[in-house]
């Protein structure tokens, strides 16, 4: 019993390795909708994903910041990112979505249009973000390809940046 | 070396708080020269760092402190009176001392501050030649030695030692110890005679700690050798003595433990998130109320919430309490303080302190020390004048200032008071004009109180040359920010030759506030309530524009005033009311009128951070969580009186600009119908009746819904049908809500109700309703009733 019980550990742990090896050439993503294009960021700079409530408008900043809301007695900024793209704002559907983001110590709330799916890709997958973006400035980290189509992978950390 | 650092921090910490209350013994020490305790007390500060720092190796530190301590000794034997020069001397030593703790603070080490001179003079006061060599120089501390011998030799008699050959000198040291030592034998022995504890322990010991805390006799290397022993043995003496009474104090210590701060402030914040979660139950509880009124288990609820909300506000207390420290932390520098400036300036000035128990919590005990620094020197260079002028006057001689604190309510009144000549409100004028800080129609129209003000200016100062002490304008503005910052006021009282009077009013604590809440348009703004004078109820018509500035008269005084919405640009959906309502805010001696939609109510908030993403927005200091789960931002009212200055003053009740009319239709299609009806049927019914003309209709089933369909503003509605009766929202208070808005006054509003008394019309009339339909009628006259209301053309027909 013991020794089939040491098997069976073994090959557990054997396949876990397997695992372990294989996650690393693998990046997790979030895909969502935002206007017409898909975006993405890394799952684990998500903090949670929740469906929208009211905010507080606070005055002097730029319309893409919405305010602040109250996440569990935390006050947290609230970005639309629709009119941080440059797009027209659009009124909240069933399907818009907050999603807190978290670098270090920021965190902030992003208003999106549309949740698609949690997206698996191999890093080999993933090319460098187009050369028309100029250098360090860009918030986009790079662009993943899938069979269809191709998805934009955002930086977390700028946008979590303050650029006002 | 980690075992080290924790002496060290331990080390560190201990003297700091010796050292503090040092200043203030020291000075009143000078007052009563005989207070035995007081010097006991002194000398044991001085003892007690001089062990802990030889121990730890600060050669610097305890070859300063060993010379205090035998100056002390001295004093303390009544060998010596202290006088005020000798007072200079120990105060400079003090000082040295504080500038080597902090160094070792920074550094770990007693290096770079030069002790040399004051350790001479200290040496001298004992009667030695000053010539102490510094152990920075020396390996050993070889000199030290003699100076111990010193203290006890000039003791016994007043032999001139300057004058001595070296070999008399060594006789004369060596008779004096032996004498010393017998009488010492004798001593000791009547003392366990009658049998003392703590001198009962064998002396063997004692001398194995003294050599270990003052190894300097150990390394006598003087030529003759004779004296060493009784060297070693001449500490031993006073190591008992000085024990003695440090064993006794951990008895009346009070029972503390040392907790870091940080602790505190975790605790803080949980007790915060509780005062919301309070907060928020409380709101519940009433809503509850509302619902089931007269239910049996409400009484019980409501004594939950009630024990619940006590124990929350008792909690509360009790951590900000431990959080609180006595005000006499920040007090205890003061007496040093006026002694030294006394003796600059050349005045006669006496401090009186008083409520030196009154507690605050600790961020503001550290906040409150450079403001009150200024003001107290203020105080002593322009308030109290010199000695002959002020016999002159008739006064006495000497000045006093009060300093006092007492609790006054949620706060703490500081006040500060001089009988010196007074504030001149002519001559701050004058001065004010002369630097350009104010006009001269400034200058002619301002009260007293006003006029007290202008010296927390920038840049305003009455002495006629800048000294070491004041003249640089710089001080008491100083003064105004430090006390704005911590949301407190200065209040200035003072008559000419009588004297001035300063109350600094600062809250109790910082992190949990009462606020005043209060609305404007649809949103809502917390304003710490201890800014808040009053709160007005006015008209429009009260309020006056000058110079494109909104005023007000209140009472006797013209109020400048500022719309809360021009400061947050809210924007101005709703129709002003006409009434309004202005909170008086004050801060120091400024005074503005915030003009606000409605009064919410007194509340107390738990103030967070907008965080560092939204850090740094004028006007605003942080946000707290209201009952309902909401963000409510909290007004800055320092900022916000800065910010009224540049704010022009919009006229109330205008909208911004008319929101552009419907647009030209096109088609039939273009024109848009709400139907508001709670039954499903009847929406039918008017969906058949209206459909033929071709327009667009929109459908709700309540009056909640409609107007969070207007709202929403997805659609630009021609005109609504609303039945009467609906849950949730009734016709009449829908057509009340939509009347609120600007944009929607000329909406055309048709009630279509079974409800045909007149007083039902009338309620109509009065909501707000253009036409009465009532039910049943027919297909054709419903749409022509809608044809007219929206003016439909006639071509689409």
């Amino acid at each position: 019993m013991s020794e089939k019980l040491k098997q069976i550990i073994n090959q557990q742990s054997d396949q876990q390795n397997t695992d372990l090896t294989q996650l690393d050439d693998i990046v997790q993503l979030v895909g969502f909708v935002i206007g017409e294009e898909e975006y993405a960021i890394p799952i684990l700079s998500i903090q949670e994903i929740i469906k929208p409530f009211s905010w507080t408008r606070v005055p002097q900043v730029p319309a893409y910041v919405l305010g602040v809301f109250n996440l569990r007695g935390a006050v947290i900024p609230l970005l639309d990112l629709r009119l941080k793209f440059g797009l027209p704002s659009k009124n909240q559907s069933d399907e818009t979505r907050f999603i807190v983001m978290r670098h270090g110590d920021d965190v902030a709330g992003f208003v999106i249009d549309r949740l698609t799916m949690a997206i698996r890709l191999k890093k080999t997958d993933i090319g460098p973000p187009p050369d028309t973006v100029n250098g360090d400035d860009t918030i986009i980290d790079g662009v993943g390809k899938q069979q269809d189509k191709i998805i934009t992978i955002l930086k977390v950390n700028k946008l979590l940046e303050r650029t006002f | 070396m980690d075992e080290f650092q924790e002496i060290l921090q331990d080390f560190l910490v201990e003297s700091f708080e010796l050292v503090e209350k040092l200043d203030e013994d020291l000075v009143e020490l000078e007052n009563n020269p005989e207070d035995l305790e007081l010097l006991n007390g002194i000398f044991r500060v001085a003892h007690t760092v001089k062990g802990a720092s030889s121990f730890l190796n600060f050669d610097v530190l305890t070859h300063l402190t060993h010379h205090m301590e035998d100056v002390l000794n001295k004093a303390r034997h009544g060998d010596l009176i202290i006088t005020p020069d000798i007072m200079d001397v120990i105060l400079e030593s003090i000082d040295l001392m504080k500038a080597l703790l902090e160094t070792i603070r920074d550094t770990s080490a007693d290096a770079g501050i030069d002790v040399a001179a004051c350790v001479s003079r200290l040496d001298k006061i004992t009667g030695g030649d000053g010539e102490v060599a510094s152990p920075a120089v020396e390996a050993a501390p070889v000199a030290v030695a003699p100076v111990v011998e010193e203290v006890s030799a000039p003791a016994e008699d007043e032999v001139d030692y300057d004058n001595m050959s070296p070999d008399d000198l060594e006789a004369e040291i060596e008779k004096l110890l032996q004498e010393r030592q017998e009488e010492d034998k004798a001593k000791r022995e009547a003392k366990i005679a009658a049998g003392e504890e703590v001198l009962s322990a064998p002396p063997e010991p004692i001398e194995e700690e003294s050599a270990k805390e003052t190894p300097a006799p150990k390394a006598e290397p003087t030529p003759a050798p004779a004296p060493t022993p009784p060297a070693a043995a001449e500490p031993k003496k006073e190591e008992p003595k000085a024990a003695a009474p440090a064993k006794k104090t951990p008895a009346a210590v009070e029972q503390t433990i040392r907790v870091d701060v940080k602790r505190l402030d975790h605790l803080m914040n949980l007790i915060g998130e509780l005062v919301l979660a309070k907060n928020r139950l409380i709101k519940i509880n009433d809503d509850v109320e509302e619902r089931y009124e007269g239910e049996e288990f409400l009484e019980e609820l409501n004594q939950v919430v009630s024990i619940v909300s006590l124990v929350t506000t008792d909690l509360q207390i009790a951590v900000m309490k431990t959080r609180m420290l006595p005000i006499g932390k920040v007090f205890n520098k003061f007496p040093r303080m006026i002694r030294d400036l006394s003796r600059e300036l050349d005045k006669k000035i006496d401090l009186v302190l008083d409520g030196e128990d009154t507690e605050l919590d600790k961020s503001i005990v550290e906040e409150i020390g450079d403001p009150l620094v200024h003001i107290i020197r203020n105080s002593c260079d322009h308030g109290i004048e010199v000695p002959a002028e002020r016999l002159a006057q008739g006064k006495d001689e000497t000045g006093t200032i009060g300093l006092k604190a007492y609790n006054e309510g949620n706060q703490i009144v500081i006040q500060i008071d001089d009988d010196g000549k007074g504030l001149d409100t002519n001559m701050l004028k004058k001065k004010s004009l002369e630097k350009g800080l104010i006009t001269e129609k400034e200058a002619d129209s301002m009260s007293d109180k006003e006029a007290f003000g202008l010296i927390f200016k920038p840049g305003f100062s009455t002495a006629a040359a800048v000294t070491s002490v004041s003249g640089r304008g710089v001080g008491m503005d100083v003064v105004k920010t430090n006390i704005e910052k911590l949301n407190g006021m200065i209040d200035i009282d003072s008559e000419i030759g009588v004297g001035t009077s300063m109350k600094l009013k600062i809250p109790l604590t910082l992190a949990i506030i009462q606020a005043l809440l209060v609305g404007v348009q649809e949103e809502y703004y917390a304003i710490p309530l201890a800014s808040v004078l009053e709160t007005v109820r006015i008209s429009k018509d009260e309020i006056y524009t000058v110079e494109g500035r909104s005023v007000m008269r209140l009472r006797d005084e013209v109020l400048s005033l500022v719309h809360i919405g021009d400061i947050f640009e809210v924007e101005r959906i709703l129709d002003a009311n006409e009434h309004a309502y202005v909170v008086v805010l004050g801060l120091g001696t400024s005074k503005l009128g915030l003009i606000v939609d409605t009064l919410v109510g007194q509340e107390e908030i738990v103030i967070k951070s907008l965080g560092d993403y939204l850090k740094g927005i004028e006007g605003v200091a942080g946000a707290t969580i209201r009952g309902d789960g909401g963000v409510t931002l909290i007004v800055d009212v320092v900022a916000l009186m800065s910010m009224a200055r540049d704010v022009k003053a919009s006229p109330m009740g205008e909208s911004g600009g008319e929101i552009a009319q419907s647009l030209e239709k096109t088609s039939a299609s273009d024109y848009k119908v709400m139907i508001v009806d709670d039954s499903k049927t009847d929406r039918t019914i008017m969906r058949k009746a209206l459909e033929p003309m071709g327009i667009t209709l929109v459908e709700a089933s309540d009056g909640q819904e409609a107007l969070n369909i207007l709202k929403s503003g997805e659609h630009n509605f021609d005109a609504m049908l609303v039945d009467i009766e609906m849950p949730r929202m009734d016709g009449y208070t829908l057509a009340t809500e939509i009347k609120k808005y600007n944009k929607y006054k000329n909406l055309p509003l048709i009630a279509v109700t079974s409800r045909t008394g007149k007083s039902d019309r009338m309620r109509g009339v009065e909501s707000g309703m253009v036409e009465y339909i009532t039910k049943p009628y027919s297909a054709d006259y419903l749409s022509s009733v809608v044809q007219r209301n929206v003016n439909f053309k006639a071509e689409f027909l």
